[in-house]
């Protein structure tokens, strides 16, 4: 397998960050769906900065850009214009391959279904991005992951045998296996029952405590929300406010507002 | 990430089984005709080096070429003062005379008239000889002979037994033993009897001259010092050979034909394999589509667009080396299937053990390889370009891409242009492109003209209800996958409809311009089909002696060279002829050939810009090459109710040829005879030549055609395996779909369908399927066969004749074994577990 750092050296490592605290930032973002009348504008100017080592939440109502923003700030998706930054690297810059192997060494994921591959087993699932990097797994990383998520009696387990919150967990062992620089959630708590979305929630939580890890997650859910260190609040493709050590009485107030003045913008 | 591949393949077992199934059995039809045709060379070699293996040289009278289009050329015989002279030179150790020629067996009154030859020959014993006695004594007085071991025990020969050889004389003989030939039990497909010289000479009325002398050289003494010893003292009249080159030369000769079957059955291989490739490749294009949200997830997980497309060309590279694995095994059995299949089709083929080659092998695993990479190449491709962002989103599906579409276009029009050109006077050659062009252009626009041809043909079926209606609308939905399975089935149907179409014309037109220009009442012809005619002269002396019979008019064959290739021509009586033909000359005259010329078909004519009164050189086996005026022209059509192009007066053959075998006697019965009455009559002076049957005009017209009809039967028989591999196809894409139409089939089933109904709608697709396959094929192999006709139309008349009954039936099969293949698919669907069925996303 390549070795990324023999290949694209300059592009794909983090330039020595001239801001510290920054993990990633968008400048003016703007996306479009679809061409002439059934143009959507997904991003609408979009400028956001998050934190590193902190648990950001992005949330808004359906159509209000925050899963492309998501995608954008992942190298999932490109942009029309503006800036995406990842630790110093403009993710704009960069081919497909070269988002390709960022994705595969800086970023992790976690989905709200259809996580994992379904022919292999869950630690298979674990070190998928690393096997796909020709890389040998830490076993203390996996270890400690494993121990941390309660997965060591389930590690031979295809997902078709695990339960609906084993699955996100191993999909969250997945994307701290390569010491990512950020995980990204996309409504991780979508399919899982209460229990089950708490217990990933505090995973994530943790994960941002002891591990110093930046996550950002989409949601929905203002219980889920209330998790993170700041929420983050976007409409029509515009950042709507944001909210610093958030009660899910204060989210759901600032949603109901959202919600209200968006569909008076509507009618 | 090989482990992964591995991993998923083995997931993914049973949807790849039917792709496994079609590369198997496209490699086993490859591996099967090379093992075939390896073995019956084999074979032939064998047979041709055992014929020779006691024998260093042989001397025998030179000829300009030794065979032409697999027959052996006849030569003359040696003067007995030969054998006395080679004997005396220094270096030979043993000078053997040897008679050979062709005398029929007739055991218990009945004759025995195997497929090959023939043979009477002057037995010799070892090294000399190749046919060792196995059982009693070599035949050592005129009236004995000794028969061979396969001949004797199928017809019930015995020691003791009197049996009759008919040659140049016929001759009652009594058995005196059974040969062997070589270490085998005969010669495969042939009669051999085995007599005294004396007696052979006698019966091929030889006098005492020998056909050749064969020749053993002094231990110390090498072959090639030899030959040419032999050669200085016998001059030019004779030809000295080594056993090897005698050998080489005739298996060459036997071998022309099996290259030609060789091509045939590797053609058709290759048609089986272009149909499996096309269902390759749909299934591998249904699996990367179901498979989109978990390649989606592999990129968003940080795999590159080439590891996904190294990791799909792996899935198809394990497919396709197990695959070629098994269909190689199945091959060597399905060698011993197409030679039984074969002789059923009247190509008979030497039996005998089965030679497969590390060459076939090698072949075989290559064959099935790169097909199904390169028919996964595509999808593998599709899928390295799925979008990570895809795996968080439903699928959507693709259009119809431009580009697509705008290079079928290019491919049809190209295609098009090309059959008009051929049509309009191009070579024939440019049929292939038209062929090539159509095929690509169909594969390419497949998608874009599937959903309306499907909801046309759907037509009727919407009469069938909803089941029926459902399946139109999800045959349209998916016009890709549609438009792949279908082209696969039609690329099939094609063939059959082009052969159909191109036979029935061909035997039509040979029909219409034999009844034309053969007035005669009766035809006499051998009833084993020599290539040269095989009638003794006798045949014709006894039916012009006779009453009832106002004329008769024979016809013989003959070889000549033309440059590098070697052409037939046609020796007749230009007295007779005109009294049971009504040739149409359009320059000259038939009676100018008395004269020693040629008459020639007037495209020949043409093409070559000759003229009456030019010149045409044409090389002989015996007399070399003598320049022919041409001396008239003839109505293409006429020439070949006369079977060839070019042709001599008979009087003109018997100075070039050494051949004295008729192979017509046209007859025309008294004006005031009744024609069953006078057929008796010649039918009873033929008595004696077992093999001269009597026919009218339909029979002999079915003599000409029956082998179009031969071919016609094998090679549709052939091409049923392509069919069966695309309706493989059918099953294997429906079986796929239904996995990914689960949720909605559930659904049918939640508001009310019943198992039936939602079978019915699974069942109607396939029907569908076939017929849209049905259509383009049948409408594509008529097309092409129509431009065919046009070609062959230049040289001799030709019409096209749609044969009705054969088409409906190709169509009637193929609908109908399209119902069979969605029997299974349908099945499945309607035992889905309803709740299940809903619950999957």
């Amino acid at each position: 397998m390549t070795n990324r750092t023999a290949v694209l050296p300059s592009v794909t490592d983090p330039i020595p960050a001239a801001e510290p605290d920054v993990a990633a930032r968008t400048r003016a973002v703007v996306k479009t769906y679809g061409r002439g009348a059934t143009a959507v504008r997904a991003l609408d100017g979009v400028s956001v900065t998050i934190a590193r080592g902190r648990f950001t939440a992005v949330m808004g109502p359906s159509g209000s850009g925050k899963s492309t923003l998501l995608h954008a700030l992942a190298g999932l998706d490109t942009v029309d214009s503006g800036e995406v930054l990842l630790g110093g690297t403009d993710l704009a810059r960069l081919g497909e391959r070269q988002r390709t192997l960022l994705r595969r060494d800086r970023v992790g994921f976690v989905f709200q279904s259809f996580n994992l591959v379904p022919t292999l087993t869950a630690r298979e699932n674990i070190l998928l991005p690393l096997t796909l990097a020709g890389r040998r797994p830490d076993p203390e990383r996996l270890d400690h992951l494993v121990a941390t998520l309660g997965l060591a009696d389930r590690l031979r387990h295809r997902p078709g045998e695990l339960s609906g919150g084993q699955q996100q967990r191993v999909a969250v062992a997945r994307a701290l296996i390569t010491r990512p620089e950020i995980v990204f959630a996309d409504e991780p708590t979508g399919n899982l029952d209460s229990q089950s979305a708490r217990a990933l929630l505090g995973f994530l939580r943790r994960a941002a405590d002891e591990l110093g890890q930046t996550v950002v997650m989409v949601t929905h859910d203002p219980h889920a929300a209330a998790y993170a260190d700041r929420v983050l609040f976007l409409a029509d493709g515009r950042v709507d406010g944001e909210l610093a050590d958030p009660t899910a009485a204060a989210v759901l107030d600032r949603m109901a507002r959202l919600t209200r003045s968006t569909d008076e913008e509507g009618a | 990430m090989w482990r992964l591949t591995l991993r998923s393949t083995l997931a993914r077992r049973a949807r790849l089984a039917l792709t496994v199934v079609a590369v198997v059995l496209g490699v086993a039809f490859v591996t099967g005709s090379l093992v075939l045709t390896d073995t019956s060379t084999r074979l032939l070699d064998d047979q041709f080096r055992t014929a020779t293996a006691g024998t260093d040289l042989t001397v025998r009278d030179a000829v300009a070429f030794d065979s032409a289009m697999g027959v052996e050329v006849a030569r003359d015989p040696l003067p007995e003062t030969t054998v006395r002279r080679v004997a005396a030179l220094p270096g030979v150790s043993a000078a053997r005379p040897l008679v050979r020629g062709e005398g029929l067996l007739e055991v218990a009154g009945r004759p025995v008239v195997p497929r090959g030859a023939s043979v009477l020959a002057s037995w010799e014993p070892a090294p000399v000889g190749a046919f060792p006695v196995r059982t009693g004594r070599a035949p050592a007085a005129a009236d004995e002979v000794v028969v061979d071991e396969d001949t004797a025990r199928a017809h019930g020969v015995r020691l003791g037994d009197t049996v009759t050889v008919r040659a140049v004389e016929t001759a009652r003989l009594r058995v005196v033993g059974l040969a062997g030939f070589g270490d085998r039990s005969g010669l495969p497909d042939s009669t051999v009897a085995l007599v005294d010289l004396a007696t052979a000479q006698r019966l091929l009325r030889l006098g005492t001259g020998v056909s050749e002398v064969a020749v053993v050289a002094a231990p110390d003494v090498a072959a090639g010092d030899l030959r040419q010893r032999i050669g200085q003292a016998l001059g030019a009249e004779v030809e000295v050979a080594t056993s090897q080159d005698i050998a080489a030369a005739g298996a060459k000769a036997a071998r022309a034909q099996l290259d030609m079957i060789r091509v045939m059955l590797l053609a058709l291989a290759a048609a089986a394999l272009l149909v499996g490739a096309f269902l390759i490749g749909n299934t591998f294009s249904i699996v990367v589509t179901q498979r989109a949200r978990e390649l989606a997830l592999l990129r968003a997980a940080g795999a590159t667009g080439g590891q996904v497309l190294r990791s799909i060309l792996g899935e198809a590279l394990l497919v396709g080396v197990a695959a070629a694995g098994l269909g190689a095994v199945l091959g060597v059995g399905a060698a011993a299937a197409m030679r039984r299949l074969a002789g059923a089709f009247g190509v008979p083929l030497p039996d005998g053990g089965l030679v497969v080659t590390p060459r076939t092998l090698l072949v075989a695993a290559v064959v099935g390889v790169l097909v199904t990479v390169l028919a996964a190449a595509g999808p593998a491709r599709r899928a390295a370009r799925v979008a990570p962002v895809a795996a968080l989103r439903r699928a959507t599906a693709a259009g119809t891409g431009r580009t697509r579409t705008g290079l079928g276009l290019l491919a049809t029009v190209t295609g098009g242009a090309a059959a008009g050109l051929v049509a309009t006077g191009a070579p024939v050659t440019l049929l292939a492109v038209a062929a090539t062009g159509a095929l690509l252009g169909l594969a390419l626009l497949g998608p874009a003209l599937a959903p309306p041809l499907v909801r046309l043909l759907g037509r009727p079926l919407r009469l069938a209800g909803t089941p029926g209606r459902l399946a139109v609308e999800a045959a349209a939905r998916t016009p890709a996958r549609t438009a792949a399975t279908a082209l696969a089935l039609a690329l099939g149907l094609a063939l059959i409809s082009y052969l159909a179409v191109l036979g029935t014309s061909v035997k039509n037109s040979i029909r219409d311009s034999y009844a034309e220009v053969v007035t005669a009442d009766l035809v006499v012809e051998s009833a084993r089909g020599e290539m040269l005619g095989g009638l003794a002269p006798e045949v014709h002396e006894r039916i012009a002696g006779l009453p009832e019979v106002a004329v008769t008019s024979r016809i013989r064959y003959g070889h000549w060279r033309d440059g590098e290739q070697v052409s037939a021509l046609t020796a007749v009586d230009p007295a007779t002829l005109p009294r049971v033909a009504a040739l149409r000359m359009t320059a000259g005259s038939l009676d100018a050939l008395r004269g020693g010329g040629v008459v020639l078909a007037e495209h020949v004519a043409r093409q070559r810009g000759l003229r009456v009164g030019d010149d045409l050189p044409m090389t002989f086996s015996h007399t070399g090459t003598r320049r022919l005026p041409v001396v008239g022209l003839l109505r293409d059509s006429d020439a070949r109710a006369l079977a060839t192009d070019h042709i001599i007066a008979l009087d003109t053959f018997a100075t070039l040829y050494r051949e004295r075998a008729d192979a017509s006697v046209l007859v025309r019965l008294a004006p005031d005879t009744d024609p069953a009455v006078a057929r008796r009559a010649v039918t009873a002076a033929l008595a004696d030549t077992p093999t001269a049957d009597v026919r009218d005009q339909a029979a002999a017209v079915a003599g000409r055609t029956g082998m179009v009809d031969q071919v016609l039967g094998l090679v549709t028989a052939l091409l049923m395996l392509a069919v069966l591999i695309a309706l493989l196809g059918i099953t294997n894409t429906l079986a796929l779909s239904i996995t990914e139409r689960t949720a909605e089939l559930g659904l049918l089933r939640a508001v009310g369908a019943s198992r039936r109904q939602v079978g019915w709608t699974i069942r109607w697709e396939a029907v569908l399927v076939a017929a849209l396959a049905t259509t383009v094929g049948v409408t594509l192999g008529a097309g092409f066969a129509a431009a065919t006709v046009a070609v062959l139309d230049r040289d001799a008349p030709t019409a096209l004749a749609l044969p009705a009954g054969r088409l409906a039936a190709v169509v009637a099969v193929a609908l109908t074994a399209g119902l069979l293949a969605g029997l299974l698919p349908a099945r499945r669907a309607a035992r889905m577990d309803v709740l299940r069925a809903i619950a999957t996303p």
